[in-house]
Order: C-alpha cells, then sequence, then structure tokens
C-alpha cells in the first residue's frame, strides 16, 4: 500500500465455499499490511482489503466449507443466535454497557439479532426486520428496505462494536409471476479466516426466512437472487500468518496448502451432511443440546428453535 | 487385529454408525472393553489428534471423529466401569466464570478423552467454588482452565488461589489456556502449565502427569 490506499478488491462466485476460498486467496495475494487494535506485540501486520463479495447462489451446494473455527452443532447455534435471537438474554443491562470499558459484567453488549429485531432507540424498540419484511411486501422495488445495527451511544465506548452494520434488500420481478430477493450486508470490518464463513451462513439462512415471510404475505413465489457481502475492512490477522506447530487455527499456510492435497468436494460439505449435526453434533452442540443446556432461554426463542427443529426434520428443507 | 483397524479407521472418518456397529461386533467376538478402548476407539482418536496438530484436517473434522468414538465408548462404558478399568488421569476442564466461550475448550476436552484420559467437563462461566468442588469430590489430576477474554482471565488467579486456601493446590495440577493467556501469565499465576492450542494441551497433560 505505498500510494496510502487501501486496496478495493471484488470476488465473484457460484457458492459460498467457493467464494470463501477466492476471498482469502485474494486478500491474501492484493491485501494492504495494516495494524489492527487486535494485533499482539509481536505479530505481523494484517493482510486488510475493502472487498466486496458476491455469491450468485446461497444455497447453492456443496453450501459448507470445512474451515472454520467451530464445530457443526455450533455453527448451527450461531445461526439460531443471529436469526432467532438465541442469545438476546446474554446481553448486559443498558446501566452496564453506557460503562463502556470500564463495566465489570462480562456479559455481550449486543447481538445482531438484538439489533435488526428489536433495535431500542429513545423510548421505543423497532423491529426493522419486520419493516423490512411490511415495506418490500407493499412496494417490492422500494430502494428503502434496509435494518441497521450501529447505536451511535452505545457503540463507540465499548471494545467490541457490531461488525454488521446494515443489511439491505429489494424485490425483482423473476419474469414468471414471482420475486427474486435481492440482498446485501455491510460490514465495518471482518476476520475473514474466523468469522466470514460462519457470517454469511446465518446472514443467507436470514436471507431465506425473509424471502419466505414476503412469500407468505404476498402469496407469490419468492426466490432467492444473489447474495452481496460488502466489508470495508475484510483482514487476516497477522496471527494467523505463523505455521505454529499443533494449530490448525492459525496457519493460514496450511490452509493454502490444504488447497492444493484435498479436491474441493473434500474440503466442502452438502446441506444433506450438515443436517443431522446441526440438530445434534454428537459433542454437546446442536439444536437440540442447545434447548436442553440453556434453561434460561426465554418461551418465545425455544418455540422459535422448536419450530426450526420440525423444518429440518423435513426432508428436502436445506440449512 | 484387523478389527481395531477398522475402528480406528471409521473414528477417522467420523462414521458413528460404522464404529457402533463394529464395537457391538468386538465384543460379541469376546474382545474386551479396554481393548475396544484402547486399540480401536483411542488409537483412532490419536491419529486424528496428530492429523490436526499437523493442520491436515479441520476443526469441525475433529468433532465429528470425536462424536463417533463417543459411539463406541458409551457401548463399552458400562463394562469399562464394572471391570475397574483405570484411566490414563482425571481432567476437570471449564471456561472461567463470566466467559461463555468454549470452542477451544470442548476441543481440548475431545482430544484429552481421545488420548485416554477421564474428562469432566463443567462447560462454561464455571465459578471457582464449582471448580473447587469438582477438584476434590473427583479427585482430578489435572484442573484445564480456558479463558477467551483479558476480563475474564483473572479468575483463573482466583480459581487457583481459592485451591491453595482449601489445601488442595498440592494435590492437582493446573493447566491454562485461552486467546490472551501466555506462558508467562501462567507462571505468574503460579499455574503449572500453559497449552498456546488443543494439541498441545494433551501433550501438557501428558507430560505432567509422567506420561511422557
Amino acid at each position: 500500500m505505498e500510494s496510502g490506499n487501501i486496496p478495493v478488491l471484488s470476488v465473484n462466485e457460484d457458492t459460498i465455499p467457493r467464494a470463501y476460498e477466492k476471498a482469502i486467496r485474494e486478500v491474501w495475494e492484493k491485501g494492504a499490511s495494516i495494524r489492527t487494535e487486535y494485533d499482539h506485540p509481536g505479530d505481523p501486520p494484517s493482510r486488510d482489503a475493502t472487498v466486496i463479495i458476491i455469491v450468485r447462489n446461497p444455497f447453492g451446494q456443496p453450501r459448507f466449507h470445512r474451515s472454520f473455527a467451530d464445530g457443526l452443532g455450533g455453527l448451527a447455534e450461531y445461526v439460531m443466535e443471529v436469526v432467532h435471537g438465541a442469545h438476546d438474554y446474554w446481553v448486559k443491562p443498558l446501566e452496564e454497557i453506557l460503562k463502556g470499558t470500564k463495566s465489570k459484567d462480562t456479559r455481550w453488549t449486543y447481538t445482531y439479532h438484538g439489533r435488526l429485531f428489536e433495535y431500542r432507540i429513545e423510548d421505543k424498540v423497532v423491529n426493522q426486520i419486520g419493516a423490512m419484511i411490511d415495506k418490500l411486501s407493499k412496494t417490492g422495488y422500494t430502494r428503502r428496505a434496509q435494518a441497521i445495527t450501529w447505536n451511535p451511544k452505545l457503540d463507540p465506548p465499548t471494545e467490541d462494536p457490531p461488525c454488521l452494520q446494515r443489511v439491505w434488500g429489494r424485490l425483482c420481478d423473476d419474469g414468471e409471476g414471482g420475486y427474486i430477493y435481492n440482498m446485501n450486508t455491510h460490514w465495518r470490518s471482518r476476520d475473514l479466516f474466523k468469522a466470514w464463513f460462519e457470517n454469511v451462513i446465518a446472514l443467507t439462512t436470514l436471507m431465506r426466512k425473509i424471502a419466505e415471510s414476503i412469500s407468505q404475505r404476498t402469496k407469490k413465489r419468492v426466490k432467492l437472487g444473489r447474495y452481496v457481502d460488502i466489508s470495508d475492512s475484510l483482514h487476516i490477522y497477522g496471527s494467523y500468518f505463523r505455521e505454529i506447530e499443533g494449530d490448525a487455527e492459525k496457519g493460514i499456510k496450511s490452509f493454502f496448502e490444504t488447497l492444493e492435497s484435498r479436491s474441493f468436494e473434500e474440503r466442502t460439505w452438502n446441506s444433506d451432511f450438515i443436517k443431522p449435526h446441526f440438530i445434534n453434533d454428537g459433542v454437546g452442540k446442536g439444536l437440540r443440546p442447545m434447548l436442553e443446556r440453556e434453561k434460561d432461554m426465554p418461551e418465545k426463542v425455544r418455540k422459535a428453535i422448536a419450530e426450526e427443529l420440525l423444518l429440518m426434520e423435513e426432508e428436502d428443507y436445506l440449512v | 487385529m484387523k478389527i481395531f483397524e477398522e475402528l480406528a479407521d471409521e473414528v477417522q472418518k467420523g462414521n458413528s454408525e460404522s464404529v457402533e456397529e463394529l464395537t457391538k461386533r468386538a465384543l460379541s467376538q469376546g474382545i474386551s472393553a479396554e481393548d475396544i478402548l484402547n486399540n480401536g476407539l483411542v488409537a483412532g482418536m490419536n491419529i486424528v489428534s496428530k492429523k490436526f496438530k499437523n493442520n491436515e484436517i479441520f476443526i469441525p473434522e475433529v468433532l465429528i471423529s470425536a462424536k463417533s468414538m463417543y459411539s463406541g465408548l458409551g457401548i463399552i462404558k458400562p463394562l469399562l466401569s464394572e471391570l475397574n478399568v483405570k484411566s490414563k488421569g482425571k481432567v476437570v476442564i471449564g471456561t472461567v466464570k463470566g466467559d461463555l466461550h468454549d470452542i477451544g475448550k470442548n476441543i481440548v476436552a475431545m482430544l484429552l478423552q481421545g488420548a485416554g484420559f477421564d474428562v469432566v467437563d463443567l462447560g462454561a462461566d464455571v465459578p471457582k467454588e464449582k471448580f473447587l468442588e469438582f477438584v476434590k469430590n473427583e479427585g482430578a489430576d489435572i484442573l484445564a482452565m480456558s479463558a477467551l477474554l483479558t476480563t475474564t482471565m483473572i479468575y483463573m488467579k482466583e480459581t487457583i488461589e481459592t485451591l491453595k486456601n482449601a489445601g488442595l493446590r498440592e494435590n492437582v495440577k493446573v493447566i491454562i489456556g485461552g486467546a490472551p493467556v501466555t506462558e508467562s501469565y501462567a507462571a505468574q499465576i503460579d499455574a503449572d502449565g500453559y497449552a498456546p492450542d488443543a494439541a498441545s494441551a494433551v501433550d501438557l497433560t501428558k507430560r505432567l502427569l509422567g506420561e511422557t
């Protein structure tokens, strides 16, 4: 980055795993070397770029890459966190959030679901995703259907403000009497190697939920269009560059070696393979163990996850 | 024996149904539960652990293999108890108070179990009193604590102090890990060891218990 300009990169692929691998390669090869707040002393600077990623078929198969920093049950729980608010009850009270870094309460300051579905402003709680569905159901071509996460009062003083900033959607006619739902997500900052893939699985599931709600409302078929993911700073942390013996998570080099040594099929999974692991991964995570383990989860959320379980038992339901 | 090789192979592939079937078949052939554990299930997980250490497989694949190992272990566990088969050591593990991150801790727990240790996983957000209770009541050889936040790693020190006050510190080796934790922090709080990753945690446990 001799010019002082952050590179702007673009990736356009058919499926999520293809886009994920291409984005890692692009950021690694063309990203700028910049420091971040999360670098440890002695770490090399992170590799960083502004990146726009287009996934033409978000539920195209294989949909799951095998390289991410969790198990399949853990990923399922994260999807429930974003789509149904499974962990909204882990957020600390407002008076603690307002203390910023002085707060000793280690609970979370936000969840994406909380901000998107229950955004608090003045004395009101706004369901922004609900409003998007309303607006798009009435006027499909509207450019005003969006949901934000940033809270200018709460977020600047915290150490860990939201990465996702905005979700935007628009309908187009499919030429056969139905609609195609297009969705864009905008991100302030993002760990490409350890967060991007899980984020996208959750956000494309939300995309499908929005499309299904619009379909129910309009009584028209709503197919999924392209998913576009725009990050101001999409980065690979310097700490991942080192080939640390025994730590698969931290070896970016080993990721590229895997691309050479294993076929694409051996690096990915289809939704069919994933489904039973989403329900119960056999090692303590997944929808069923989550419902058993998290006794304090509100009843409304519990019910939504139980309904999700029923859907997953249907043969043609893609996770 | 061929059946041990098949078992280890199916554990690596993460094929729970085959592991279950092979475990039952081995028992019906008169093979002892202890041999099935050590030569089939643990042998398979040892290969998985080695591949993970060499960055040959991804984290979700390790967990799928662990699931298949558990499906075999579930069948032989009652028999192991009856035979009073001794494990390689007992490990009490958990993420400290105020910290809900458990991915790293779960992988360590699985690899330890796969290496033949008896693991008591207390989950996440574990208060020091609970660590103390389980170390005492379970007769733990190792206490393994994880933290992912700088704001929660302080509870590792508090837990060690609690063990000292209860007169139990000399009875148990304490190991720690997690993103903000370092070797020097381990020394500073009087832990017995620090592991930067899951595979090293297994090596450290073996070393502390005099296995290697």
